[in-house]
């Protein structure tokens, strides 16, 4: 028994009856009369109450004012009390109903069935009982919803296969094409899992000021009794071959709490990763980092899993694909030395395999004696360290060795300054009796760019400063692809503290603020471990420290066994990530990298020119190259709120993997191309959050003036949209004088006092 | 009275003695009796000269010198010919002439020290009557394939030559020593070097005399390279880059020869520390 029938029982009517109606009297004479005929009544009873000897005064007050009570009643029900009720004039109304034809609606979670199952039970056909009995009220007209809406005549048009539940633009279609005709509401059959990028406020707000009530219907489950959902994942849009990943995965489920299970990760139909997972408290998300390798180029498509488990209510939202491009090429760094040390023959040793990388080393050998290693012409680097914007930015990251800061003139400093923050590349600096703190960088440019904080001045402490470090990742390390040095993340975190102990000339025991510390040194002699490889973002590139003088120990030192690849592991992994997002001069993105049918997706581009300065006004032409070889040119705009963006939106017109290719020029000169890939695909999007959700539905319903409903209660749904406002209606009249309620309070009240008297004895 | 049997107990004489004095050679030869001393001495927690200090950790260079099981010509340890003098004098001139930090002192070691693993530049001489213990012949086959470098110098002629190669074939059995040629990047990273010269002992170049000994005439530089073909010993054949460095300040050695001393000695360094 619901609190409505309840209502019911006792008002006569249902609470949207009285939610909708105003109070009113019908009564032949006017309520001056009543209220007179009222208080004589009532003086007559005080009196007589108060004339009697034989009572006291309580009984007499409760005597009187129980009567009076019962008095007020009667006269209440003289004056006929009415309900005015605006109601819709039959079949001269109409009413558009909203039915859900997105994937989702095919989980059967309703008892067992589909939430389709449901529409087509209710409204399949004529006789449908729902539907018959608003059809004796409203002409009904019908709509199917996914992405976009559509007109039907008969619910055997629904196909439970669109790709995407958009509400807001449903609601805004149907509205529309009902625009011309007295419309008293919208019924949406929805489970609510609205995966669009729509807003649905500006349609709520149009909604209301136009009075048109919208009564949601929820099918499906608030949550699943059993899922395991991958939620999320987060991977870089570009990589370089043969680069270590460490991917963030967000996994929710409900129904196998602490249960384990095995991510996999899989690469074109190739297992390339697996990891054991424990899941999250029911409801709750867990985030899993799962590390991989990139080793085939190109753009990839990387899907991610984890095996259906038993009695999974939905088991396509347990996979999730992302688009990697793989890039084979050859990032140059500069490694500058200001003397010669055995880290760069290692370090050298340790990339010279790897083909994604070039390093270009310049070392001083003496004073202003310079050797160049690793240069591609008689003419690069030929004055020592670069004195121009151009020669600098030609490279994608900087490794700045033993060389102090009154080497550089104040340009070149600014230089290095701009070229992490304006040109976006990667900058390293290694520890060493003349880098840092010891090397008087403190009050140079580069004190803002680098993530540690420098002893302020320099000082016999910092000057003497020496100690061997055992190394220790932290949490931050324990995940993060540059220390990833073992098979896993655990083995990676346990390998690093047993490495021989390296040493540190520079004392640095804390970060700035936002600054990320991945490893730490800690020694016998120091009181707090200090910082051995910290980094930060600065504009639009980033600063790392490693303030290690002697890292080539893990490669030479007596423990390490002669096949050990440590050493090399470490300085590629911290070589593709200092070059990793480095922006080339003309680069492009894509708003998403996978996409529905018929989805459109926005291409952003950013162009410079060669000292990296936005260029304005350039000739920038998308080229779309589609799965099939065809080839359209689309110009893009400059987007005049920021400078050298150009964007262009386009819907892929073929399933697969569109390349698209942005070239860019200004006045004939060639500013360079960079392309990038969409996928359009047939997304599983609809099986995520796929639950019904409530809240919004509510949202929908309570900001019209509808109601939400469940397959439970919509039974009263044809009454409820009958007391409308909206379209042609007539206010009906209904009477409360006969409310049983009246008559119980009525009885209540002369049963009172009988029973008051009896006990005074007053009979 | 039966007749002693001088023919036999001549026989038996020459057999013993023979014998005998093989079975000293050959123990010579194999370098067990040095071996042996070391062990001892090693046991004892003796380092190669007990009066040099023992090197403050954290400098990026240390001139280190391998103490190896091998008696020299002169009838002492050969490991020691020209030391400390040569090695510090050495080490002015590198600090001098380069900004390379490096420690002022001399430094040997012994090349099964585990320590060894922690200076990747190692300087041996008179190789000619090397003959490694197996200790030793492991510590230095790791400590060159980890990536230490080898700068042989000062062991003259064809006996030499064959010892020497015959102990680098026990310690690197799979790579051959190969000749460099001048145009190698060794000769150009910091000097221009155009050619080599034969650096004479201090004897006869204050003398004036002939610049080499024994067969040795034509001063060669040659090499070791590793799997992927980079530089892991530089030999210096027929010449003596340490006694010039020793002697330098004397006036009455020719300039030249500690000149070029000086400048093969900086250029191995200097490549040994980037390459």
């Amino acid at each position: 028994m619901t609190f409505e029938s309840v209502f019911e029982f006792f008002f006569k009517y249902r609470p949207v009856v009285f939610e909708k109606g105003r109070l009113a009297f019908a009564a032949p004479w006017s309520l001056t009369v009543v209220a007179v005929i009222g208080a004589l009544v009532a003086a007559i009873a005080v009196i007589t109450y108060a004339r009697s000897r034989t009572e006291k005064r309580r009984d007499r007050i409760v005597l009187s004012t129980l009567r009076i009570a019962a008095m007020a009643l009667l006269l209440f029900c003289l004056a006929r009390p009415i309900l005015l009720v605006p109601t819709v004039i039959p079949q001269r109304n109409f009413l558009g109903i909203l039915v859900d034809d997105s994937r989702s609606m095919q989980i059967a979670d309703q008892d067992g069935q589909q939430r389709g199952e449901f529409v087509r039970h209710a409204f399949g056909s004529p006789d449908s009982t729902l539907r018959a009995e608003l059809a004796e009220r409203f002409m009904l007209r019908f709509f199917s919803f996914s992405s976009t809406t559509q007109r039907i005549d008969s619910l055997a048009q629904l196909q439970g296969t669109g790709s995407e539940t958009d509400v807001a633009q449903a609601l805004d279609a149907a509205r529309r094409e009902l625009a011309a005709v007295p419309l008293s509401g919208l019924i949406v059959l929805t489970d609510g899992a609205d995966n669009s990028e729509s807003s649905l406020t500006e349609t709520l707000i149009s909604l209301k000021a136009s009075s048109v009530p919208v009564y949601t219907v929820g099918l499906g489950k608030e949550r699943f009794d059993r899922d395991i959902q991958l939620s999320r994942v987060e991977t870089p849009r570009n990589v370089l071959q043969g680069s270590s990943l460490v991917v963030d995965l967000v996994i929710e489920q409900t129904g196998y709490r602490r249960q384990n299970v095995e991510v996999s990760v899989e690469d074109e139909g190739r297992i390339i990763a697996t990891q054991q997972v424990r899941l999250p408290d029911d409801g709750e998300a867990a985030t899993v980092r799962v590390p991989f390798k990139a080793d085939e180029t190109g753009p990839r498509r990387v899907r991610f899993y984890v095996e259906p488990q038993e009695g999974e209510q939905v088991t396509a939202n347990n996979e999730l694909e992302a688009l990697i491009v793989v890039e084979d090429r050859s990032e140059r760094i500069l490694y500058f030395e200001g003397e010669p040390r055995f880290e760069v023959k290692f370090l050298r040793r340790a990339v010279e395999d790897d083909e994604n990388l070039h390093l270009v080393t310049l070392q001083r050998t003496a004073e202003n004696k310079f050797l160049r290693l690793g240069v591609e012409g008689a003419e690069e680097l030929a004055g020592g360290f670069p004195r121009t914007r151009d020669e600098l930015f030609a490279y994608r990251g900087l490794i700045l060795g033993s060389v102090e800061a009154s080497f550089f003139t104040h340009d070149q400093l600014q230089m290095i300054e701009e070229f992490v923050s304006q040109r976006g590349g990667g900058l390293l600096v290694l520890g060493s009796r003349r880098s840092l703190g010891r090397g008087g960088y403190q009050d140079t440019p580069l004190a803002d760019v680098l993530p540690v904080v420098m002893p302020p001045t320099r000082s016999d402490a910092v000057e003497g400063f020496y100690a061997e470090l055992q190394i220790e990742s932290t949490r931050s390390g324990l995940t993060h692809p540059a220390t990833q040095i073992a098979g896993d993340m655990e083995s990676s975190a346990q390998r690093w503290t047993e490495l021989p102990a390296v040493s540190a000339v520079n004392p640095i025991y804390s970060v700035k603020p936002g600054a990320v510390t991945l490893l730490t040194g800690s020694a016998a002699e120091l009181d707090e471990p200090i910082v051995v490889l910290s980094y930060q973002r600065y504009g639009r590139g980033k600063a790392i420290a490693f303030p290690i003088q002697d890292s080539w120990l893990w490669q030479m030192h007596a423990d390490m066994p002669l096949d050990d690849m440590t050493h090399e592991t470490y300085w590629r992994q911290m070589l593709r990530w200092l070059v990793s997002y480095v922006p080339d001069p003309v680069s492009a993105t894509a708003s998403r990298d996978r996409v529905g049918q018929n989805q459109s997706v926005v291409i952003t581009a950013e162009v410079q020119d060669e000292t990296f300065l936005s260029v304005n006004n350039a000739e920038v032409t998308a080229e779309v190259i589609a799965p099939s070889g065809a080839r359209a040119d689309v110009p893009m705009e400059w987007a005049v709120d920021a400078d050298g963006e150009y964007r262009v939106g386009f819907v892929p017109d073929e399933m697969g993997l569109h390349e698209i290719r942005v070239t860019a020029s200004k006045n004939g000169e060639y500013l360079g191309e960079y392309s990038t890939f969409v996928e359009s695909a047939d997304l599983a999007t609809e099986y995520f959050d796929a639950e019904m959700r409530v809240t919004l539905l509510q949202q929908i319903a309570e900001e019209t003036g509808g109601r939400f409903y469940t397959p439970e209660n919509v039974a009263t749904l044809p009454e409820d949209v009958s007391f409308t406002e909206s379209g042609t209606t007539v206010v009906e009249e209904r009477d409360l004088w006969n409310m049983p309620i009246v008559f119980f309070v009525l009885l209540i009240l002369v049963g009172v006092e009988w029973g008051y008297r009896r006990r005074r004895g007053l009979v | 009275m039966a007749a002693i049997p001088y023919r036999s107990l001549m026989l038996a004489a020459i057999t013993l003695l023979v014998l005998g004095v093989s079975a000293a050679g050959s123990a010579r030869l194999m370098g067990q009796g040095e071996s042996e001393r070391y062990r001892q001495r090693r046991s004892q927690g003796e380092r190669p000269d007990p009066m040099a200090e023992d090197p403050p950790r954290g400098r990026e260079f240390y001139f280190t010198r391998a103490a190896y099981t091998g008696y020299g010509r002169r009838g002492f340890d050969s490991w020691a010919v020209d030391y400390p003098k040569a090695d510090r004098q050495f080490l002015i001139g590198l600090r001098r002439l380069t900004n390379i930090e490096a420690y002022e002192m001399e430094n040997p070691i012994y090349l099964d020290d585990p320590d060894l693993r922690r200076y990747p530049f190692l300087y041996m001489l008179e190789v000619g009557y090397m003959q490694l213990t197996t200790a030793e012949v492991i510590g230095l086959r790791e400590y060159l394939l980890a990536g230490g470098f080898l700068f042989i110098d000062d062991f003259w002629g064809t006996w030499e030559w064959m010892n020497f190669e015959s102990e680098m074939l026990r310690v690197l059995p799979d790579h051959r020593i190969v000749d460099l040629s001048l145009d190698h990047g060794l000769l150009s990273v910091f000097y221009e070097i155009d050619g080599l010269v034969q650096v004479p002992n201090v004897g006869q170049g204050v003398r004036g005399g002939p610049t080499w000994e024994s067969d040795g005439y034509n001063p060669a530089l040659r090499g070791i390279l590793d799997d992927k073909g980079r530089l892991m010993v530089v030999i210096n054949w027929n010449t003596d880059l340490g006694d010039a460095w020793e002697w330098a300040e004397n006036p009455f050695y020719p300039l030249k020869f500690s000149n070029y001393a000086y400048q093969i000695g900086i250029n191995t360094i200097v490549y040994a520390m980037s390459h």
